[in-house]
């Protein structure tokens, strides 16, 4: 694992629209959130996770 | 001090989102391949850490462990904030419901139950519990789907549900009760309302205003779709 940079900035976009949805409550916010940033966070998670896995078999831990 | 629920997630949420920013932006800065086995071990008070490790609890806490927190409240904030009257009309859709409902000259069945109290609070949820973001995972789906055409706005007005409403929701209160016992056209319906071959309205008048008071155009949308106060 060198990176995490594309993961990172998914998680920080999600980040700010989950926090615009709870401070701002209301359809819109919502929907960002729902729609968008429940996905980014989900590709983050992802991509992280899928970097860690091939570190590990790269290192034989798998 | 009484805090709600409410502040209770704005404040968890907005310490949860920065913390989550600010290890995200650390960890986007990192190179992990060059952080060298002889770095500087981190303190962390109790323990001292390696660098390399610290900084794969970092990506750790920040991609999957904070995220996941912010998921779960802003979910939480969303399951109990369509409980609330303001969470309904949050669409404007549904401001003809709640405006009539609080509307005291207003006779439909929601406005009655609002005016005598009936209930207290949430009550578009109590009559609707079954339906959207607070119902089964079904009525979820449904929730999300009328969520996505309203910030689309592929809807026309006025909205019709295409959903049956269920007795149930009625009766979960009034079944049972001396006053609906007493009505002998309830014991002989009895079957007919809980199986829903016959809906409650049928008898009770309309629950809200009628599709032609809730279309553009009409005498009272304005006075409908004004903002709630």
């Amino acid at each position: 694992m060198r990176l995490l940079r594309w993961e990172a900035f998914c998680a920080i976009m999600g980040f700010a629209l989950t926090q615009v949805f709870i401070l701002v409550p209301g359809p819109y916010p919502m929907a960002l959130f729902t729609f968008i940033a429940q996905p980014l966070f989900a590709l983050a998670a992802v991509g992280y996770l899928v970097k860690v896995i091939t570190d590990l078999q790269r290192h034989r831990s798998l | 001090m009484n805090f709600d629920f409410l502040q209770i997630v704005m404040v968890l949420g907005t310490l949860l989102c920065v913390l989550g920013v600010i290890l995200c932006i650390r960890t986007a800065g990192t190179r992990f391949d060059q952080i060298e086995a002889g770095d500087k071990d981190v303190n962390l008070g109790v323990a001292h850490v390696p660098a390399l490790a610290f900084a794969k609890l970092m990506a750790f806490a920040s991609l999957i462990v904070l995220p996941a927190g912010a998921v779960f409240l802003a979910n939480y904030h969303t399951f109990e904030g369509v409980h609330e009257v303001r969470g309904c009309a949050g669409c404007h859709v549904m401001l003809p419901m709640a405006n009539d409902m609080k509307d005291p000259k207003s006779g439909t069945l929601a406005a009655r139950h609002y005016k005598n109290r009936w209930i207290a609070e949430n009550q578009c949820y109590h009559c609707h519990s079954d339906y959207g973001l607070s119902g089964n995972l079904e009525a979820k789906m449904t929730g999300f789907r009328h969520l996505a055409r309203y910030t689309t706005r592929t809807y026309h007005e006025p909205i019709h549900a295409r959903v049956r409403f269920d007795n149930q929701n009625c009766l979960n209160c009034h079944a049972g009760t001396p006053r609906f016992e007493a009505v002998q056209s309830h014991k002989t319906a009895h079957e007919k309302l809980v199986s829903n071959l016959m809906i409650c309205l049928n008898c009770h008048g309309q629950a809200h205003p009628t599709s032609v008071q809730r279309t553009p155009g009409s005498d009272d949308y304005a006075r409908l779709t004004e903002k709630l106060k």
